[in-house]
């Protein structure tokens, strides 16, 4: 799906101003900052886009919306790693001893139910051992490493007191439209 | 119980042998038996407990760090033309390695905490060598990126000369580190890009999210210069992959997209952007798309490219499946010539492969990894000569790549 003007333009100001910027400019600082806060608009909105809800994804055709401790689980369309629904937190917890990161990269997904697409957090869980169960790898809308606001091969656990990762979490956002 | 007495005996007896040869004694006579009168073999020799000499790493020998961590990290080499491991080097979870182009120093981009999972990170360039391989010292690096391993986060200049760290902290920068006083030089700011591809002296490529490049001159000071290309892929639609390949001897890269397009590049100050070609034409097939549904082979896996330079052979695991597939592992190893643009091979894999390795020697082998077994196959005909359980893989490296 091609992108609106409006993308564009915003893409290709940011870029003018990181490739003029030294990385000591606080200009500089707080747009690194906000590549990786999933609050922040921009870059989930264009995600979103990627995920065209009509046409849907090879995934999202063979997704379940009942068991989030399956790898096919609707919002699991792009994580990578360990599900904390199988390590004893859920979809948007992570399980006790660990800590969530407050950033994320930001994919999204098509609810089967409503055929919607959604914006989905994967927040990582940090601090404790790598849980090791429910070990699941789905690539929708990833993008390379260079790309990072959408990479999931990146441990996200930036602003904790920790990079031991432990498990992914699907934290739904919002509708994608 | 007569039985069992007597193995108590025995053993005790062998306990005393030990610890006479432990404080470097003479074994008593009566512990040579079999030697007595001049009949039956002769007494064993005692010997004295060392490290077993490592002479720099061979031509068939592959290099590869474990995972993730459970795999708790560790870089691991196994001789190619025995499927016998040859050593391990201690690493951190998440690190990356590269050899020295003599084979003799390894060095590992890794990162420690002080109170292992928490306290004060500390970031390094360990470097291992010698006679047996042993740690001598760090480097104190600035940063790295953590994430699960990708070949190009680090990498030496082809003279050895110079190291280069890709940093993600999550502003991204190059830190480039002189091997020859081990000291950092400097750190290239590197906005909007990631990734580290050497060439020439002291110059660098990275891949930037809006599918241009940048091109970064060092000079000796640590001055630098970047500067940005033209975009050369569409990388919303179909970006090329983290673990494309380059020769950093030649300056060519193979810069591959999810759909099997191949962009290559001639890497320099001012790079050469070559017209690119489809894996899949090269088979006589139509070119991937991203359109849903659309299920076709497709290259894949963690590492899923190899080159090897004096054959100019390109070496990639396919799979057959659907677009965003780029992760899944290959069911053949397709080998095409990137000066013709022809498929010369297709090689079908042992169960499946996520990574791949070719030796650059006049008689090459090639390295199919899944997560628990590495296959090693003649690098003519394809055919797999070895296998040896391993421990789940996150990197590969040959020398002299």
């Amino acid at each position: 799906m091609n992108r609106s003007d409006l993308d564009t333009w915003s893409e290709r100001l940011t870029r003018r101003l990181a490739g003029r910027l030294s990385r000591r400019s606080a200009l500089a600082r707080l747009g690194a900052l906000l590549v990786a806060a999933p609050a922040f608009p921009l870059l989930p909105v264009q995600r979103a886009r990627a995920a065209d809800a009509a046409a849907g994804t090879d995934f999202s055709r063979a997704a379940q919306t009942h068991d989030d401790t399956a790898c096919n689980y609707w919002r699991y369309c792009g994580i990578d790693g360990n599900l904390c629904s199988c390590c004893g937190g859920s979809v948007h917890t992570c399980p006790p001893g660990s800590q969530p990161s407050p950033t994320s990269w930001i994919g999204s997904c098509i609810n089967p139910d409503d055929s919607r697409a959604y914006l989905i957090a994967y927040r990582d869980c940090c601090g404790a051992n790598e849980c090791n169960k429910c070990s699941c790898l789905n690539t929708d809308h990833a993008m390379p490493i260079y790309r990072p606001q959408a990479n999931n091969h990146i441990i996200w656990c930036f602003g904790t007191q920790s990079f031991e990762y432990h498990c992914s979490m699907a934290v739904l956002v919002g509708l994608a439209e | 119980m007569k039985r069992i007495l007597q193995e108590a005996c025995a053993a005790a007896g062998t306990a005393a042998l030990s610890v006479l040869l432990a404080a470097g004694l003479s074994a008593p006579a009566w512990a040579g038996g079999h030697g007595r009168g001049g009949k039956g073999p002769p007494v064993l020799a005692s010997e004295t407990a060392g490290v077993t000499p490592f002479t720099g790493l061979t031509a068939h020998e592959l290099t590869y760090s474990g995972m993730d961590g459970v795999t708790s990290g560790g870089v691991r080499i196994i001789d190619g033309d025995t499927a016998r491991t040859v050593a391990t080097v201690y690493s951190s979870q998440y690190a990356n390695f590269a050899w020295a182009p003599d084979g003799r120093t390894l060095y590992i981009s890794e990162t420690y905490w002080t109170l292992g999972n928490r306290g004060k990170r500390e970031d390094v360039l360990s470097i291992y060598g010698g006679p047996t391989l042993r740690n001598e010292g760090e480097i104190a690096l600035p940063g790295r990126l953590i994430s699960d391993p990708k070949t190009h986060t680090f990498a030496l200049s082809p003279d050895g000369h110079y190291a280069y760290n890709y940093s993600f902290q999550p502003a991204p920068a190059v830190t480039v580190i002189d091997l020859r006083t081990r000291k950092v030089l400097t750190s290239v700011e590197v906005p909007g890009c990631g990734l580290v591809f050497p060439f020439g002296t002291r110059g660098f490529a990275s891949l930037c999210a809006d599918g241009s490049m940048a091109v970064a001159d060092v000079n000796a000071q640590g001055k630098y210069v970047v500067h940005r290309t033209k975009r050369f892929f569409d990388v919303l639609n179909d970006p090329v992959m983290d673990e494309s390949v380059a020769d950093e001897h030649s300056g060519l890269a193979l810069f591959i997209t999810y759909d099997g397009w191949v962009h290559p590049v001639a890497l320099a100050d001012r790079p050469r952007f070559e017209k690119p070609w489809s894996i899949e034409a090269a088979a006589g097939m139509s070119p991937a798309t991203s359109h849903v549904g659309t299920i076709t082979w497709r290259p894949g896996g963690q590492v899923p490219f190899a080159y090897e330079r004096s054959r100019h052979r390109l070496f990639v695991l396919m799979h057959e499946g659907p677009p965003w597939s780029f992760e899944k592992p290959g069911t053949q190893i397709w080998v095409l010539d990137v000066r013709t643009h022809r498929l010369l091979h297709r090689w079908e894999v042992p169960e499946h492969a996520y990574l791949l390795a070719v030796t650059q020697d006049a008689h090459p082998l090639l390295f199919a990894l899944s997560y628990r077994w590495l296959w090693i196959m003649n690098g003519i005909s394809g055919a797999v000569r070895r296998a040896t359980q391993i421990v789940e893989p996150g990197l590969v490296g040959v020398k002299g790549e």
